[in-house]
């Protein structure tokens, strides 16, 4: 059965061409309007005084010697605001909702006191232009009281540690219990007992930033008692819901607009408290203000992925089946918990006997939160250079062991609506050329630069769900699509309009996309969880069905008339599990002298369902996958232990991959049609960098036969392991 | 960003005047050429200068023009064009090497040889503007603290490393440096320019108030010479040397008669080895010896509680380009 659903797929007209995107002439002349483009009559300019301690409590606030400075028109502190940003802080971490507003009981408000993190908002300035607003903030005089802070998670649960929020360091749960997550399937102390082998380790990762190019910014604009924020969001729906919950207003008289948007990578989900903020200065200055974050700003103030310890334990028999997996895991939250801080992977084997348990505790760094596949590429990282290891260790190849234990037809005897990951695997493996370039015998070339090659794969979650679309037909035969998308970076106007065009019979010129206004589009899921093509690509489908219903019945439209067809549809999968798959494989070189790493050759093979769009599926590919390289090799925010204070915020201190060091990466689709989503689609976006991380470390360890347990694995490591 | 006054120069004594004329009110004063890093300090409010005196006005002030069988090189050249000048390329080979590892086209298509030069440290503490010796403190932050690209020669107080390619290259080929001032001109070996933090540790360098690099000197290279620039980055574009080396040699046939061996990213100052040197001259570049010289490279190496990996990594790096080096024909 599995053969049949993978085998070709019925060719489409549009879908599954590779098609430029509809806006890339505007976005490359320069044309695209994006946020900071916005000017509006007589507005203001905004700057965020940001706290210089990691943990502090607020004596006193002075800013009269800013607000007499000429130009200064409004000053915000945690005295003269008090707006809770709700999606900043949430018990759980979950989607932020009225429920869950109800239950939070660690609020975060827009300006805190205390102050959690270097870089939590202390003041907000409004004035005539940025340099006012930049010379006030040094006129604000902050009287606090330093407290004592916490960088490290597993600090963060000792008796004696500063506690961050009055009921500890552990993050409260959904029902406000200070709770680990905890996930357990068998008995695993049965699970070691029945085990020949059981191994023990562990592995950490840092804080890496979504270092999307674009920088947080926000205008503005109160009419009465409307307000319109032009802010870059991958959501405009959920960020309208969250402001007008956060304001105390109703979703009508807020306008959320969003044309064009230089990626989030997940920290533009939802609203910010710089959206907040500036519609709190807006209506105290009766004027429209925009707020810019400088990238320093961006890196400290906004979130990135959560950094984590995770210590494991494995239990194999001799001939290398799992009997048992054991996860202790410590995810560092920040100040506040802005998302579960899960740490996933251990789902991705079969394996009888299963328990993890992960503490989400607060520390006092940068906030952790969303970020492309949030709880995957760190805790894949960690449990596939565990599993790797364990391989080596019953001198067994990695592909064979993975084969042996991943994920099969079904998950938890929920059955896959198609299952292609072991042909991603033995496809991948061949192409590659796996026997060829991994060495059984790891770190044996002779000489001091030395190759390897190393393997991980992965599921990943490809929901269904509601989503709203309106196409408009007139009588000179144009479409209009209306669809709550922002285009976070994936093309989501471009798949809409292909879609649209698809579903109509039509060619895509034929079709005009609405996006990005919350007055003008429906209800959109917002481009987060990679299921924005599933979810509102669907509702295209089905919004041009009924449509065609209706030019069937009515005949094309004459005059002034128009047709509109539209759709609210919300699938369930009906008992069974949709997921993504994929492998990716690495060869690396290391120069073991000089504790270089280059990636040599690079192969990502991924059953993303069918392609809507070659062109941006393998950018979104490799976009990933160049992401994960420099996860496992480079990123970190560094932070000075005696003082809590980030060293290396910014595109430099943070050595961000550069296009010379992004290598070619080979992208292979196994595309297949479950009958689900529009023409069978799948997730893509976050997919491809949920493994790239663990393939880079294992084709490193097979190079030099040192296992790299911190992440990044930097030339100092490098060198330092092999010395 | 303080706001700060624009002048800009006519000429060199007028932009010292400027600079002086500044002061006297009471001012605080810059030169600035291609600005990249000093409107980021200023930006940052590390630097905050009132007046910026604007050198880019000054005609003629990069060129690379002949002069007593070398080349003088006018201190506003941007590095872009140095790196692609067919004489530098040719003749003064690690120069043109050095200029086109620095930072991205972008900023080399701004920055200037002499603010390549005379940039300030990269070191995090520094940008971070926490009050270190050279944010006009009195401690050193990386001592004890996160130290990884920090200083393993001469540190002490200030552990920085300096951040110049160029310079480390100036240093190798012996060149001098022009400096004007407001008491006229002087000439110095660029070996002199540099200084240890044990001297100054808020500078990097000697050029007093109002002082400004103006040319840059550098003798003719004798018959049978080669160099090269090695830096090792953390990335493949836009970082500062982790580790780099300098290297000149005057070989003759298989024999070396001379060498300059200079490193970059391992002391305050562009670190000259005169033992390496000493041990090359007259000799064959064998693998053997390549590897003593290495040794003795370094030899009182003080790495600080995170850079010992400097110590191997340098070695390595003395190695391989001193027979990479020799082996080019």
């Amino acid at each position: 059965m599995r053969q049949q659903q993978n085998t070709s797929i019925a060719p489409l007209k549009t879908v599954g061409h590779a098609t430029p995107r509809i806006d890339a002439i505007e976005r490359v002349t320069g044309k695209a309007t994006y946020t900071n483009d916005i000017r509006l009559p007589g507005m203001l300019y905004a700057r965020i005084l940001r706290s210089p301690h990691p943990h502090a409590r607020i004596r006193r606030i002075d800013v009269s010697k800013a607000l007499a400075l000429p130009g200064v028109k409004t000053i915000l502190t945690h005295e003269n605001c008090q707006v809770v940003w709700g999606a900043g802080g949430i018990s759980g971490g979950l989607q932020y909702n009225d429920d869950i507003k109800k239950i939070t009981k660690h609020r975060r408000y827009v300006f805190n006191n205390p102050v959690r993190f270097v870089g939590d908002p202390v003041a907000a300035v409004a004035a005539v232009n940025r340099h006012v607003a930049d010379e006030a903030l040094g006129l604000i005089q902050v009287d606090y009281e330093v407290l004592s802070f916490i960088l490290e998670p597993e600090e963060a649960l000792k008796p004696d540690a500063v506690k961050i929020w009055p009921e500890g360091n552990l993050s409260l749960n959904a029902q406000n219990q200070a709770q680990p997550m905890s996930t357990r399937r068998g008995n695993i102390e049965e699970g070691f007992r029945t085990s020949d082998l059981v191994f023990e380790d562990r592995y950490t990762t840092a804080f890496v930033h979504n270092a999307q190019m674009e920088p947080r910014s926000c205008v503005a604009n109160w009419d009465g008692d409307k307000l319109t924020l032009y802010t870059p969001t991958q959501g405009i729906s959920n960020c309208r819901s969250d402001t007008a919950r956060d304001l105390g207003i109703p979703p009508e008289k807020v306008q959320i607009i969003c044309q064009y948007m230089g990626g989030g990578f997940g920290n533009k989900n939802q609203n910010q408290d710089a959206d907040l903020i500036t519609a709190m200065l807006a209506k105290e200055a009766g004027a429209p203000v925009k707020l810019e974050f400088t990238r320093k700003d961006d890196f400290i103030g906004v979130h990135g992925r959560w950094p984590t310890v995770q210590y494991y334990k494995v239990g194999v028999s001799r001939d290398g089946v799992l009997k048992g997996i054991q996860l202790r895991g410590y995810s560092g939250m920040g100040g506040y918990r802005k998302n579960t801080g899960t740490i996933g992977g251990i789902d991705i084997y079969q394996c009888p006997h299963i328990d993890s348990v992960v503490y989400p505790v607060y520390t006092n760094k940068t906030v952790s939160g969303n970020f492309r596949g949030p709880e995957y590429p760190q805790g894949f990282y960690g449990i596939e250079s565990m599993m790797d290891d364990v391989a080596y260790k019953l001198k067994m190849d990695p592909v064979e062991f993975i084969l042996k234990n991943m994920t099969r037809k079904s998950r938890d005897e929920v059955p896959y609506t198609n299952y292609s990951l072991e042909e991603c695997i033995r496809r991948g493996a061949e192409t590659f050329e796996w026997k060829k370039r991994w060495r059984p015998q790891p770190g044996s070339d002779p000489g001091p630069v030395k190759r390897g090659a190393g393997v991980a794969f992965m599921a990943f979650r490809s929901a269904l769900g509601r989503s709203n679309a309106v196409i408009r037909l007139d009588a000179k035969g144009h479409y209009t699509v209306f669809v709550g998308v922002t285009d976070v970076g994936a093309g989501a106007k471009t798949t809409m309009a292909m879609i649209a065009a698809e579903a109509l019979g039509v060619p895509v010129s034929k079709i005009e996309v609405v996006w990005g206004d919350t007055d003008r589009c429906p209800y959109s899921v917002g481009e987060s969880g990679s299921r924005t093509t599933i979810q509102t690509g669907y509702a295209v489908v089905q919004a041009a069905e009924a449509l065609k219903r209706q030019i069937a019945e009515k005949g094309l439209p004459t005059g002034d008339n128009v047709l509109i067809g539209s759709a609210s549809p919300n699938p369930t999968l009906e008992g069974k599990v949709r997921a993504a798959f994929g492998a990716h494989f690495v060869e690396v070189q290391v120069d073991t002298e000089l504790g270089h790493v280059r990636v040599l050759k690079y192969l990502a093979v991924h059953d993303s369902g069918r392609i809507m769009n070659p062109l941006t599926a393998r950018s979104q590919i490799k976009g990933g996958a160049t992401m994960g390289i420099g996860m496992a090799l480079h990123e970190n925010l560094l932070y000075d232990r005696r003082n809590g204070q980030p060293l290396t915020a910014g595109f430099y201190g943070a050595r961000l991959m550069t296009h010379r060091d992004a290598p070619e990466i080979e992208v292979i689709f196994i595309e297949s049609d479950d009958g689900y989503g529009p023409y069978g689609a799948k997730s893509i976006g976050e997919s491809s960098k949920v493994p790239a991380v663990a393939a880079v470390a294992n084709a490193v360890f097979n190079a030099i036969g040192r296992r790299m347990k911190d992440l990044p694995i930097t030339r100092d490591k490098i060198l330092g392991a092999l010395a | 960003m303080k706001p700060f006054a624009n002048s800009n120069a006519r000429d060199l004594q007028n932009a010292v005047q400027l600079a002086q004329n500044a002061r006297q009110d009471g001012r605080t004063a810059s030169f600035v050429g291609g600005g990249s890093d000093l409107l980021a300090l200023v930006k940052e409010r590390i630097a905050a200068p009132d007046v910026l005196v604007n050198l880019k006005t000054i005609k003629g002030l990069d060129q690379v023009k002949p002069a007593n069988e070398g080349v003088s090189i006018g201190g506003l050249i941007t590095l872009d064009i140095l790196s692609r000048h067919d004489l530098i390329r040719r003749q003064y080979t690690v120069l043109a090497e050095a200029a086109e590892t620095v930072a991205t086209p972008q900023i080399r298509n701004v920055g200037t040889l002499a603010g390549n030069v005379c940039q300030r440290p990269w070191c995090w503490y520094f940008r971070n503007g926490f009050p270190c010796y050279k944010n006009g403190g009195n401690t050193c932050f990386s001592f004890g603290g996160e130290n990884q690209f920090h200083a393993i020669f001469g540190g002490g107080p200030s552990y920085i490393v300096h951040p110049s390619d160029t310079a480390v290259a100036l240093v190798a080929l012996d060149a001098k440096f022009r400096i004007v001032g407001p008491s006229g001109e002087r000439v110095i070996p660029a070996a002199d320019f540099f200084a240890l933090p044990q001297q100054n540790p808020a500078r990097e360098n000697v050029l007093a108030a109002d002082e400004a690099l103006a040319e840059v000197q550098v003798p003719a290279p004798r018959a049978g010479t080669r160099s090269t620039y090695h830096k090792i980055m953390d990335r493949e574009a836009w970082t500062h040397a982790v580790v780099s080396a300098a290297m000149m040699l005057e070989m003759d046939k298989q024999v070396c008669r001379s060498a300059r061996v200079v490193l970059g990213g391992v002391a305050p100052i562009p670190w000259r080895l005169p033992q390496v040197e000493q041990m090359l001259a007259g000799q064959r570049i064998t693998d053997t010896l390549a590897a003593k010289a290495a040794e003795a490279a370094l030899e009182g190496a003080k790495p600080l509680a995170k850079n010992a990996y400097k110590v191997p990594l340098t070695k390595g790096v003395v190695r391989r380009t001193l027979l990479e080096l020799a082996a080019r024909g």
